[in-house]
């Protein structure tokens, strides 16, 4: 059952990374949303577009990094700042089901800076998996936070953690300065 | 005849310094987190533990006895690296020196450091901002750098004492005694209590430390 359910998942994943078509029409939009919410598969990017995405999945990753150590941070005070990582979770909690949305093709290396690797090309539906995992352990993070229990703020962080890591092991390369 | 020329804690702190930093460096390339914090913390108690036994330690181990200024320094190379007694020579002290105020700002900005997730940071890093966490994580990354210089140099100028002057430095830091030529001052050995109170001082300097500093935290 469990396994089904999985596989169902990933194929609705795949599907939505590869086929979400926003045909909204809304061209007075900024590049990027429009670079966001086009489809994929039919239309290629222009180089500009590519940029401009690339550049806001950096600053959506650091805002990520920023929220987790906001929360990592109040959690190291005795008596921790639930506000503070309430307000880090629903922000990572907001922006985690977008994420496969900013790893469209032609936003790799090939076409500019960037850390993500072409595997993330490669293996499409290991990426969508581990990034739906992400989207649960966010969901479920933001939950614990919301509810205020420590213990499960400190549990479902951690969770979270993994999914962060489990993805930059893999499809994130080395920084350089 | 062999006479002392380091006391067993400053040999002891020197080869386990070696040890956790060509550990500290491989936790951190195959981001090994919880262990590269340890190792920080056991380098930092090391630092400390020098510290005091800077002050307190053998004749060869205090500061007062080999931190020199630049003239020492250029008399002592006009002297074809001439000393007259056991221990640091003043251009080997200068490299002490260096590799120790390097050692003390890395693991300085450890201490308030970040890794770029969030999920692991130094243990005072939640005491200053995000931007200066940051910071401080390129200073730890980037003086790394500059610390390996300083220990190739370090490694250089023992192989040039060797095959140079023909003098042997590394058996001593092992051993801890010399063949003194006649007229050298050996050491005057430190007390083996003064070396356990600095070192119990330094760990719990170290410990104070990772626990938060001032209360504990906030």
């Amino acid at each position: 059952m469990m396994v089904s359910k999985r596989a169902l998942a990933i194929c609705g994943i795949a599907l939505l990374a590869g086929c979400r078509a926003q045909q909204d029409g809304n061209e007075a939009n900024s590049v990027v949303n429009s670079a966001e919410t086009r489809n994929a598969a039919t239309a290629p990017l222009s180089n500009d577009q590519s940029l401009a995405l690339m550049k806001e999945r950096h600053e959506h990753m650091e805002a990520f990094g920023d929220a987790t150590k906001k929360v990592g941070n109040a959690l190291k005070s005795s008596s921790p700042d639930v506000d503070a990582i309430r307000d880090s979770s629903s922000r990572i909690e907001a922006l985690a089901p977008r994420l496969l949305s900013w790893f469209p093709q032609g936003t790799g290396p090939e076409v500019g800076k960037t850390r993500a690797k072409a595997e993330i090309w490669r293996k499409p539906e290991d990426f969508a998996l581990k990034a739906h995992d992400f989207e649960g352990a966010a969901n479920e993070f933001d939950v614990a936070a919301k509810r205020g229990d420590l213990g499960q703020i400190n549990t479902t962080f951690d969770a979270l953690g993994k999914t962060c890591k489990a993805c930059h092991d893999l499809y994130r390369a080395p920084k350089k300065d | 005849m062999k006479q002392p020329v380091w006391d067993l804690p400053t040999r002891l702190f020197h080869w386990t310094l070696v040890v956790l930093v060509a550990l500290a460096w491989w936790s951190a390339e195959n981001d090994r987190q919880a262990l590269h914090l340890y190792l920080g913390y056991g380098t930092l108690s090391l630092l400390l533990f020098r510290l005091g036994w800077g002050i307190f330690g053998s004749s060869t181990a205090r500061f007062s006895g080999f931190v020199r200024g630049p003239a020492a320094v250029v008399r002592y190379v006009r002297d074809r690296f001439h000393w007259p007694s056991a221990g640091h020579a003043p251009l080997g002290a200068l490299s002490v020196i260096a590799l120790l105020a390097m050692l003390f700002a890395i693991v300085g900005t450890g201490l308030i450091a970040s890794d770029e997730d969030g999920l692991s940071s130094g243990p005072l890093a939640f005491l200053v901002s995000l931007g200066a966490s940051e910071t401080a994580t390129d200073l730890h990354e980037d003086l790394f750098n500059v610390l390996l210089a300083f220990i190739v140099l370090h490694v250089a100028a023992i192989l040039l004492y060797r095959l140079a002057l023909g003098r042997n430095l590394l058996g001593p830091m092992i051993s801890g005694k010399a063949e003194l030529a006649p007229g050298m001052v050996p050491m005057r050995p430190g007390k083996w209590w003064a070396a356990l109170l600095c070192l119990a001082a330094a760990i719990a300097i170290t410990r104070w430390i990772i626990a938060g500093a001032p209360p504990f935290g906030t």
